[in-house]
């Protein structure tokens, strides 16, 4: 009896001890909870230092933004001017990388405009058909499942994934961060890296002006043997390869063999040039 | 891993545990290790200066105004100090600190700013050579490295007082994009018409801007 007593004890002494870490743990934390409506293509800007952003497809007329801040060190300033909503992560005095992270759960009507800014962060967008702007330092951003909009990523140093985008102005700017497009075809994709690497799988539909370059990054494509492309590589410095027999054509300059390929293959529908200065260029035939 | 994307993960491992991978890169590169260990011995020595005595406010003013006066920091919000009217022989003395760390700050700097990278990934591998913090790297390093001009100049000193990794790394981005914009304009001196070469000098550019940008507004918060 009275070691079960003292079991008993011994457990609510210990239940009492992590019932209080647990408050002191989550001290730090302050949940908001903001919401508004809005009406046909809203406009959304969040700009957030510190911590993810991750937007998702929501109800039509509204937006929802769960938000977990992680000190008193920053607070939320939000504004809202009929369609158009600016949600920023205020510092406050003293904060730092720590002391100054939120996070974002987004909920955006489908057709919502974004303009995100993070820099250091990563940065989630997930089937949406408005126009996409993201902006970061360091933090990976990611683009899932969008299409009918500009997609315009620029980041530093952060990787950035783009996958299943259709019908997509896409333009990706970046310094070392790596680039990878996969199922992403439209009327204009761009890429310009400076030494991160350029990697792209699909098939270049679409009809479209698809453009890869970078300074130092190789550059690597993976298109179907039923791609309809009109394809120039060249690279000054770099090794240039094709998996593909193309038909050849006309080049505009002047460049030594093994550093360039020309040529069509199908009905040339879609124009494809891979440029790089010391980067080496593979175009492979998807197996 | 190349020293490149070490570098890229740079920030991460300092004072934190390097992965498989960038152990392995540790093993076989005296640069990068040396980098590493010169970022992790001030990391540890700011924090034991930290937990000492704080120097006066006349000390902390008198920085501020010499950055101010050599342009290195913007005037903001004014700073209320309190300024002491004469400071004691101790207190000068351990605002001595100051000089050694700013000295070791500099010969990190140096080193992790004239570290290779302004070649191909896989060729930077071949040109790893090892070199300590008080190694002459200059002159390896002047063949590669384009020179600042003066809105560079002014650039950099708008985000002088990011910490240290990170400066290192904005130059290097910045040495990137200069040596994008050089290269291509060179090929442009030999064909002027080369239309795919005029198209990567406005690639470069477009870099350039985004990397001004980027970090001045991120500066900005």
């Amino acid at each position: 009896m009275g070691d079960a007593m003292s079991t008993a004890k011994c457990a609510v002494r210990f239940a009492t001890v992590l019932a209080l870490a647990g408050v002191a743990f989550g001290a730090g934390e302050n949940r908001k909870d903001l919401h508004f409506k809005v009406g046909k293509h809203p406009a959304i800007s969040i700009n957030n230092p510190y911590g993810p952003v991750v937007v998702k497809a929501g109800a039509p007329h509204e937006v929802v933004i769960n938000a977990i801040l992680h000190s008193d060190k920053v607070e939320i300033d939000q504004s809202q001017s009929h369609n158009r909503i600016d949600i920023i992560s205020h510092l406050l005095q003293g904060a730092d990388q720590y002391s100054g992270v939120v996070e974002y759960q987004v909920l955006v009507p489908a057709d919502a405009s974004l303009s995100i800014h993070s820099e250091n962060g990563p940065v989630h967008a997930e089937n949406l058909h408005g126009d996409l702007a993201l902006e970061g330092g360091n933090g990976a951003m990611e683009v899932l499942d969008c299409g009918d909009g500009h997609v315009h990523v620029r980041t530093l140093n952060g990787p950035v994934t783009i996958s299943n985008v259709r019908n997509g102005h896409v333009e990706v700017v970046s310094m070392s961060g790596d680039v990878s497009l996969t199922s992403v075809s439209g009327p204009y994709v761009a890429v310009n890296s400076n030494t991160g690497k350029i990697e792209y799988a699909g098939d270049f539909g679409g009809e479209g002006e698809y453009s890869f370059t970078s300074y130092a990054g190789n550059i690597e494509a993976v298109a179907p043997a039923y791609a309809s492309i009109d394809v120039t590589a060249r690279s000054s410095q770099g090794r240039v390869d094709s998996d593909f027999s193309l038909e050849p054509k006309h080049t505009p300059f002047y460049a030594k063999a093994g550093s360039y390929f020309s040529g069509t293959l199908g009905k040339a529908a879609s124009s494809v040039k891979l440029m790089s200065f010391s980067g080496k260029i593979h175009l492979k035939k998807r197996q | 891993m190349t020293c490149l994307e070490f570098e890229r993960d740079l920030p991460e491992c300092v004072e934190g545990v390097p992965s498989p991978e960038q152990q392995a890169h540790l093993n076989s590169c005296p640069a990068c290790s040396g980098l590493l260990l010169d970022l992790n011995s001030i990391a540890s020595q700011a924090k034991m200066l930290s937990a000492a005595e704080e120097p006066s406010a006349a000390v902390w003013n008198a920085i501020e105004e010499r950055l101010r006066s050599e342009g290195l920091i913007r005037r903001s919000e004014p700073v209320y100090l309190p300024v002491e009217a004469k400071p004691s022989f101790m207190q000068r003395w351990r605002a001595a600190w100051l000089v050694p760390v700013a000295a070791a700050l500099a010969v990190v700097a140096v080193v992790k700013l004239y570290h290779p990278t302004r070649l191909n990934n896989d060729d930077a591998k071949q040109v790893q050579q090892p070199i300590t913090s008080t190694a002459p790297v200059k002159n390896a390093s002047a063949k590669r490295k384009p020179a600042l001009s003066h809105e560079d100049q002014q650039w950099l000193s708008t985000v002088a007082a990011r910490p240290p990794a990170q400066l290192a790394k904005f130059r290097s981005d910045l040495d990137q994009a200069n040596a994008f914009i050089e290269d291509a304009q060179e090929s442009l001196q030999q064909d002027p018409n080369d239309v795919y070469m005029q198209q990567m000098l406005m690639n470069a550019y477009e870099q350039k801007q985004m990397l001004y940008e980027l970090v001045v507004d991120d500066s900005s918060h």
